[in-house]
């Protein structure tokens, strides 16, 4: 499969669209957001949403219920709810993760990681067959935060990731907090891992916040985004020109005022990461 | 059915039952990351809770996170309902004296849509009238729902008829 990042649309900044956020949306320099897809009906969009969409944002579903990663096929009814959101929303394209949230009959509430084994990355290929089947637009894969792993790995992360979208040809949904807090949790260099992600197919970058506990890293996107990962941020954009770069905050929000405030360090640190490539490109 | 389909399915899910349900994780799981992602789990389910029951997390104060924890390791999360289901569980194992006026009349309104039968979450689809009584000033709260209708509530005072 070629590489998806020349033809991967230019997002700019970004934020998650949440009714808590909505107020932030309109600020003129974010190009898009993204938003829950099973929250979103697809006959009757949230005003906030259309809102964007009137502003020329573009406005990309999340899901979080497919199960790509599950022993089952991906559910038929899901995958049109998926679809039906793209459409009526005009997205260019769609995430999901490469997690599973359900098994034996029973939902976890939770993206829980997936063995990184042939035998899931065959399972997985089919399950991502299946989805890119029902969907209109190009399908991204986001990678998990973990505080546990199964045993038995037979690869990295990054190089998981880099199979599944090898044989799949899916973009990549890279998170970087998602990378910084397994990387912390689980002792590896973030950013040698950073560089063998598949850079070339990133769709989108995800950021959100976290906070340390008896020194473990939790990814909660319900604090602000630490200083190691503003990092990752300023490394990503050395190395490549990444579409999107979007701020996700789910839970606790403070003031618009420091929502802006983390937008702007962002937009900072990847400024800095250009400069440091000697990139001239916009956005 | 790719590879040994049936053999990924049923690790999955040992892993899940215990993450969410307190059973035993399988063999070559750290045990302190299994620990801290187990609480980690609970404490989200504990913050969506919190947020759809705001009266009763009020009312409960410092005292939330251990109740909700304690309940949590017994209970996994339902299959229906959200944190508004969770939170009825949860809310149905406190003491009358944990709950203020207020979490009280949150409880009121989430019963009119959940019911609770055999332990397990389902929305009304008969009739519902709850009443409780609330102080300062004494008045008795009525709380009437005919589904698919919206729930109704009327407020007596004392001596009042």
């Amino acid at each position: 499969m070629t590489a998806a990042h020349a033809t991967t649309r230019r997002l700019g900044l970004g934020i998650g669209w949440r009714p808590e956020t909505d107020v932030l949306a309109a600020r003129p320099e974010l190009g898009f957001v993204e938003a829950v897809a099973e929250s979103v009906d697809p006959r009757r969009p949230p005003a906030g949403l259309l809102a964007a969409r009137e502003r020329g944002m573009a406005v990309i579903p999340h899901g979080i219920s497919l199960s790509l990663g599950g022993a089952e096929r991906p559910d038929g009814r899901r995958l049109a709810h998926l679809a039906a959101v793209a459409e009526g929303l005009g997205s260019p394209l769609v995430s999901e993760h490469i997690a599973f949230v359900r098994a034996g009959g029973q939902e976890a509430g939770h993206l829980l990681p997936v063995p990184r084994t042939r035998e899931a990355l065959e399972i997985m290929t089919e399950n991502v067959a299946i989805a890119q089947r029902a969907l209109p637009v190009p399908l991204a894969l986001e990678h998990v935060a973990t505080l546990v792993e199964w045993p038995g790995a037979e690869y990295d992360e990054a190089t998981f990731v880099s199979e599944l979208l090898d044989r799949t040809g899916a973009l990549l949904l890279l998170d970087l907090s998602n990378l910084y807090a397994n990387a912390h949790n689980h002792g590896y260099d973030a950013r040698e891992a950073l560089t063998r992600f598949p850079l070339e197919r990133i769709a989108y970058v995800h950021v959100g916040g976290g906070y340390y506990r008896d020194g473990v890293y939790h990814d909660t996107h319900g604090d602000p985004v630490v200083p190691g990962v503003l990092e990752l941020v300023e490394e990503l954009f050395a190395l490549t020109d990444a579409p999107g770069l979007l701020l996700e905050r789910d839970d606790n929000f403070p003031t618009g005022q420091e929502l802006a405030n983390e937008l702007d360090a962002m937009a900072e640190a990847a400024r800095r990461g250009r400069e440091r490539r000697g990139g001239t490109d916009g956005g | 059915m790719a590879a040994d389909g049936r053999g990924y399915g049923e690790r999955q899910t040992q892993l899940l039952c215990a993450l969410v349900a307190g059973r035993d994780f399988p063999e070559g799981f750290e045990p302190d990351k299994a620990e801290d992602a187990s609480r980690s789990l609970r404490r989200k389910r504990g913050r969506a809770v919190a947020r759809a029951w705001p009266a009763l997390a009020l009312a409960l104060g410092s005292r939330f996170d251990e109740r909700f924890d304690a309940f949590a390791r017994g209970a996994a999360a339902p299959a229906l309902g959200d944190a508004l289901a969770d939170g009825l569980a949860f809310a149905r194992t406190l003491d009358r004296s944990d709950l203020s006026d207020d979490a009280r009349v949150e409880l009121l309104f989430a019963r009119a849509r959940l019911a609770h039968r055999a332990g397990v979450p389902r929305w009304r689809r008969s009739p519902f009238l709850g009443a409780i009584a609330l102080h300062d000033p004494r008045r008795l709260l009525v709380v009437v729902r005919i589904p698919p209708g919206g729930t109704r509530s009327l407020v007596l005072r004392a001596g009042r008829v």
